[in-house]
């Protein structure tokens, strides 16, 4: 795979817009930010996504992460304190050496990933069943007469949602199903979580000892009758 | 002798390097002006080793899922760049590396609601974010 023309510009300028941001979302001091910075960062690799021909996760990356994950991040940031942290006055990384030997774990990691990618994309190129570039021209030639025009025939209309579709139900389906048991437990399993002392007893779902000395210390609490149905 | 060799020696040495120079510059410039799949995969190295920093040295732990999400997003553009690559090749399972980053985002929303939930019951009981303060279970 190589872009190139304009393609090439986008990628640079995505490619690096989403190492940016990614690095402001870790050195900035207000969580907002930070939520502001990652939500650039990945909408930069959503673009990346496009870049090459994933337009469907791209898709799916704005809407579940952007419109989801990160709105629900942001509730949580104004739910919890970091009026301090704004303020300047706490300190925002661990102790000294343990960023020290994070950082000098980091640089070791940047060097070995760069050069294991290094060599194994020398390996890949030196397979003798690399595809010549006439097969990938011809590859390309052949998607391109399968794809309808848009509208205006100045492009062609992808089909990347119709194959993840196929592909998802036919090969995949039984990993989909248990995907959606999965955000079943993970609903249930943070609502449970979330829940006050207050809707816990009246859940009856308080060990005794524990419920005696709430009210012990919050009266008001022993008003609350269990609601069993 | 010397006066005459050196002057000469010195423009030899000038032209290999500023050749081999020229060379790299212009290697560069071409990796540069068509990024094949090592670009994406260094680009997505990059955003997960921050990723990894960012776990391992913030206090808020709100930052850190946000890190882990990087993480997790790194590893969807991997994905994706084998996707494309494969797609070009002819490959008849092109589609994997797509699918499974859809089950990666998945997998990404559960944690970050479970994490959240976690998140606020952890200030409802100790009123505090800062990782290095939760230490119930340090001895």
């Amino acid at each position: 795979m190589t872009l190139s023309g304009y393609e090439a510009l986008f990628f640079w300028i995505f490619g690096l817009a989403a190492i940016f941001a990614g690095l402001l979302t870790v050195m900035a001091r207000n969580a907002v930010h930070s939520a502001l910075f990652l939500i650039s960062s990945l909408v930069s690799v959503a673009a990346l996504f496009v870049l090459s021909g994933a337009e469907f996760i791209a898709g799916v990356q704005i809407l579940v992460y952007v419109g989801g994950v990160m709105v629900l991040f942001l509730f949580v940031i104004m739910l919890v304190n970091v009026g301090a942290e704004e303020r300047g006055r706490d300190e925002i990384f661990n102790n000294q050496r343990q960023v020290t030997a994070s950082l000098i774990f980091c640089f070791l990691l940047v060097g070995g990933v760069l050069y294991s990618v290094n060599r194994g994309y020398q390996g890949l190129q030196a397979r003798s069943d690399q595809p010549s570039a006439e097969r990938i021209a011809a590859e390309q030639a052949r998607r391109d007469q399968t794809y309808a025009n848009s509208g205006t025939g100045s492009s062609k209309i992808t089909r990347d949602s119709q194959n993840i579709g196929n592909s998802l139900y036919r090969y995949a389906s039984l990993p989909f199903e248990i995907a959606s048991v999965l955000l079943l437990v993970a609903i249930i399993g943070s609502v449970m979580l979330a829940r006050t002392l207050k809707q816990e007893a009246s859940a009856d779902d308080v060990d005794p000892e524990v419920l005696k000395e709430e009210i012990a210390r919050d009266p008001g609490l022993a008003k609350i009758e269990p609601q069993l149905d | 002798m010397l006066n005459f060799f050196s002057p000469t020696l010195a423009l030899l040495f000038q032209e290999a390097e500023r050749s081999r120079l020229g060379e790299m510059i212009y290697q560069t410039r071409t990796a540069a002006a068509n990024p094949d799949l090592s670009k994406f995969l260094v680009i997505g190295a990059l955003l997960f080793i921050i990723g990894v920093a960012g776990v391992l040295t913030r206090r808020n732990i709100i930052v850190i899922f946000m890190s882990i999400e990087l993480i997790l997003n790194a590893a969807n553009l991997n994905f994706i760049a084998f996707s494309r690559y494969l797609s070009q090749t002819g490959s008849p399972n092109a589609l994997a590396g797509q699918i499974f980053a859809v089950f990666v985002i998945v997998v990404a929303a559960a944690e970050a609601a479970i994490g959240l939930g976690i998140v606020i019951a952890l200030y409802r009981n100790k009123e505090t974010i800062w990782v290095d303060e939760i230490d119930l279970l340090k001895w």
